[in-house]
């Protein structure tokens, strides 16, 4: 990730919107070739220094009219790639203070001894006391001075150079992390979601940030995102968080994202995101399914049946931070509900934090198909009879002899 | 019903209480309603008082699940005895209640107060410092002065122990972990705390007795007034000039001239930047700095103008002849410790390299820096080398000679540079020498620095 200096946002004052630094074919064609020559530079410069690298890489933007902060975020991310030799730090700092102290008796070291005065032969001259060192050392003077200051960071030695495999890869790596710099700044955030909101939800929990949940319709959810303090004050503490969702968000589908940004007037911007801003994400989409239970269920039932259409993970239910995604929704045309959940493989701990979650809410239809062994069973139908058992995988029967109960006693309460 | 307060990431939960209810018993009102979680929230700055009100008003009702950091015995305190005006700082503090600010020059022993009232209160503690170094001196002076190793969060550890030392950095990152973990934070160097992200080492804290020490508590964005809510109102105040212990001391000025070479590059340099400027401000009144510094993204004419800058820096600070000025001054000065403060780290190393004189530069390890300072200090070392992280309150041994080579100065730096000279040891009178390139800006910024207190009482003299 780079760091919020070296983040390059444009904000447009009239539509107070933040825009990232962003790359694209069609304007900066130049920068695959670009990216390419920075590739070789770092691919032929295993031995170099960091500083030599950069060197390099700043004299191949010359003539490339653009930000400094575009230099040294590539600088920085292809030296995040790669690795460099571990500094040494104990053996230069070690081979300081003997070197130090051995020259401390001679100081101070001068060019030239003043021979015209009584003084100068108390003098050392330094490069008489250099060589007395080396040969203390048993090393030459050449090598000491290389090893005096090699754990300063801009004297690292490139080991590995960095793994990006393409030109395009690394113009796509920059992309992403100038919008998470940018994200540096969030106070806020604002995620639509449909297809995917379940991973979503999951990684906002991951990234230790509060959510609010709203339903838009039947099966768009909004989430608001923020941290405990953005209720007392505008903070910006949390943008860090938001950056390091956006690699995950990006795999998904079906989403949109504002974040209201902090811009250095101590303004607002907005800074809208979604799958078709053409950024990539490095990461592997998630996978479809959960288990292949729920897979082989889905199929048998197909998209619709007796009336029933088979949503996968179509609602979220919440109630303040607790939230529930349960594995599908059955939803007639009249907009009736019935939520299923498939209890699958568990630990006791499993199956108590699912009880409990459930218990939560207990005020909503929800059908659930407990597996028959090790005692589950039993402790589902303590709490509910809404339960159709199975051993290996779910029936299509029972399942919807379950629905269609459910939907005769609804009509007999209304 | 029951009503619960709880730490939550640097915040207060207050659970079972209605609107109206709240609002009877609490004037300010310092709540929020927080509809995420269904209960009311503020900054955990509010504990002490939160807790007391509901405690008054609601005795057993009130249940108080916010975590008690420990109680510390310490069991080796070996401290000087406190001089009369730190026992009097120390007074004073305790008396406002155990909230304030100790406003006191450098050099006159903070930190000495700071450990008396630690070791007082016996309370977990927290030690915040404005660098690194900083960090680790707080450290060593906690072992040495209460018997006790430190936790250290920040310089990539995290230690958390009950008495732990940190950087305003890492505090501010960190105190949604650790904000109910202690009684009493300190804050070395206090008018660093007031910034839009720094602030939160204080807000986000439950304890409820705060220190501030400070030289210099103005600050020019006028955010020392907020010192007064995240810490407390300013309890005790030493002027500079009052002090009795400061050792008196020169400055001399040396100027220096680059080299032909260096003067050729110099002012090759200035003409380019020169024209470059006359010829905008044709096309646009006022053109400055500034617009060059934004238009050299745009543009690669614009961006060669600003390497010329960067280089005419990069000449006067590393001019040859300050080499040379240096070495006379280690020659005429061969039985002392003398202290030089460089510009810039390349430059540090630089000299460090042609002299074989230790550095301590911002990445310089606690080991190595222990060592130096020790070796500093009984004399085995007679120059130590140190870029700006020296610049405040590090507790450099008695040097009697200082150098300052180039490097931007403000005058909050100047006053901290001068008080490592200033330490209350010994009689006889601290050198300040000045090397600076003679035409170049950096006589302007030595006239800048001349302005801050502490050049007040001190004489000037030329080569």
């Amino acid at each position: 990730m780079l760091t919020s200096e070296h983040a390059i946002v444009d904000y447009d004052f009239r539509s107070r919107v933040a825009k990232p630094d962003r790359l694209t074919r069609m304007n900066h064609g130049r920068y695959v070739d670009l990216a390419e020559k920075m590739l070789i530079i770092y691919r032929d410069g295993a031995g170099l220094t960091r500083r030599e690298l950069h060197r390099r890489v700043e004299y191949l933007f010359d003539d490339e009219p653009c930000n400094t902060r575009r230099i040294s975020s590539f600088c920085k991310l292809l030296d995040d790639a790669g690795e460099y030799y571990p500094d040494g730090g104990q053996k230069a700092a070690r081979m300081r203070l003997k070197v130090f102290r051995l020259a401390a008796k001679k100081h101070p070291l001068v060019e030239r001894k003043q021979t015209e005065t009584l003084f100068g032969a108390l003098e050392n001259e330094e490069s008489v006391v250099k060589q007395e060192i080396a040969d203390d050392l048993g090393l030459s003077w050449q090598e000491i001075d290389d090893l005096l200051y090699a754990d300063v960071i801009s004297f690292h030695r490139l080991k590995t150079p960095p793994n990006y495999a393409t030109a395009a890869d690394l113009l796509s790596h920059y992309n992403v992390a100038q919008t998470q710099a940018a994200l540096y700044k969030a106070q806020s955030a604002a995620i639509t979601a449909d297809d995917d909101f379940k991973t979503i939800l999951r990684h906002v929990k991951l990234c230790g940030l509060l959510h609010e949940i709203s339903r838009l319709d039947s099966s768009t959810y909004r989430i608001q995102l923020d941290g405990p303090a953005s209720i007392l004050r505008n903070t910006a503490r949390y943008g860090v968080r938001l950056a390091k969702l956006l690699p995950a968000l990006l795999t998904c589908v079906g989403w949109t994202f504002t974040a209201n940004v902090k811009t250095p007037w101590k303004t607002t911007a907005r800074l809208d995101l979604s799958p078709n801003s053409g950024l990539r994400s490095h990461l592997n989409a998630p996978p479809a399914f959960d288990s292949s239970i729920e897979e082989s269920f889905a199929e048998k039932f197909g998209e619709e049946r007796d009336g029933w259409k088979l949503i996968r993970e179509g609602a979220i239910l919440h109630k303040h931070q607790k939230t529930f995604v349960p594995d599908f929704v059955f939803r007639r045309v009249d907009g009736q509900e019935m939520f299923f959940e498939i209890v699958g493989f568990w630990t006791p701990e499993y199956l108590k934090a699912k009880l409990d979650t459930l218990k939560i809410f207990s005020n909503r239809n929800i059908l659930l198909a407990v597996c028959e062994n090790e005692g589950a069973l039993e402790v589902f139908k303590e709490w509910t009879d809404n339960i159709v058992p199975y051993k290996t995988g779910i029936k299509l029967a029972p399942v919807l002899e379950k629905l269609n109960s459910f939907v005769m006693s609804s009509a007999e309460s209304r | 019903m029951t009503v619960s307060l709880k730490f939550h990431e640097g915040t207060l939960l207050l659970d079972g209480l209605s609107q109206e209810k709240l609002r009877d018993i609490f004037s300010p009102f310092i709540w929020i309603k927080d509809d995420r979680v269904n209960k009311f929230r503020t900054d955990a700055i509010h504990y002490r008082i939160a807790r007391r009100i509901l405690r008054q008003k609601l005795g057993e009702n009130f249940i108080d699940k916010v975590h008690k950091p420990v109680e510390i015995r310490w069991s080796k305190v070996r401290l000087h005895e406190p001089r009369s005006d730190q026992a009097d700082a120390v007074a004073a503090w305790r008396n406002s209640k155990g909230r304030g600010l100790i406003v006191m020059p450098t050099g006159a022993g903070k930190t000495n107060v700071a450990l008396q009232i630690m070791a007082k209160l016996e309370m977990a503690t927290l030690v915040v410092s404005p660098v690194r170094d900083l960090m680790y001196q707080w450290h060593r002076n906690i072992r040495e002065g209460l018997g006790v190793d430190a936790g250290i969060i920040g310089d990539q550890l995290y230690k958390v122990s009950p008495v732990t030392v940190t950087t305003y950095h890492s505090a501010a990152i960190h105190m949604d972990k650790i904000g109910d973990k202690f009684s009493l934070l300190v804050f070395d160097e206090a008018h660093h705390l007031p910034t839009d992200f720094f602030r939160d080492a204080a807000l986000m804290s439950t304890a409820p007795f705060r220190l501030g020490l400070t030289a210099t508590p103005d600050r020019q964005d006028g955010g020392h007034a907020d010192l007064d809510m995240l810490i407390g109102p300013e309890a005790y105040r030493q002027k500079l000039k009052e002090s009795k212990h400061l050792a008196d001391f020169y400055v001399e000025q040396i100027k220096i001239h680059l080299s032909d070479e260096e003067r050729d590059r110099y002012d090759g340099a200035s003409k380019a930047i020169q024209f470059w400027f006359g010829e905008k401000q044709k096309e646009k009144k006022g053109y400055n700095r500034k617009d060059l510094l934004s238009e050299a993204n745009e543009n690669t004419k614009a961006r060669r103008i600003k390497k010329l800058m960067c280089l005419k820096d990069s000449i006067e600070d590393r001019a040859a002849e300050k080499i040379r000025v240096l070495e006379d001054i280690f020659r005429i000065h061969p039985n002392e410790r003398v202290l030089v403060f460089t510009g810039t780290n390349i430059m540090a190393i630089e000299i460090s390299r042609r002299f074989l004189a230790p550095t301590i530069l911002s990445h310089t390890r606690k080991k190595e820096r222990q060592a130096v300072l020790k070796g500093f200090e009984s004399g085995e070392f007679p120059v130590l080398i140190a870029n700006q992280v020296l610049d405040e309150g590090v507790d450099v041994p008695d040097a009697k000679i200082g150098v300052v080579l180039g490097g931007k100065a403000s005058v909050r730096q100047a006053t901290q540079r001068l008080g490592r000279l200033l330490r209350p040891k010994g009689a006889s009178k601290a050198v300040l020498y000045e090397i600076v390139c003679d035409d170049t800006r950096e006589i302007l910024q030595s006239r800048k620095r001349r302005k801050g207190d502490a050049y007040e009482r001190t004489r000037h003299r030329r080569l």
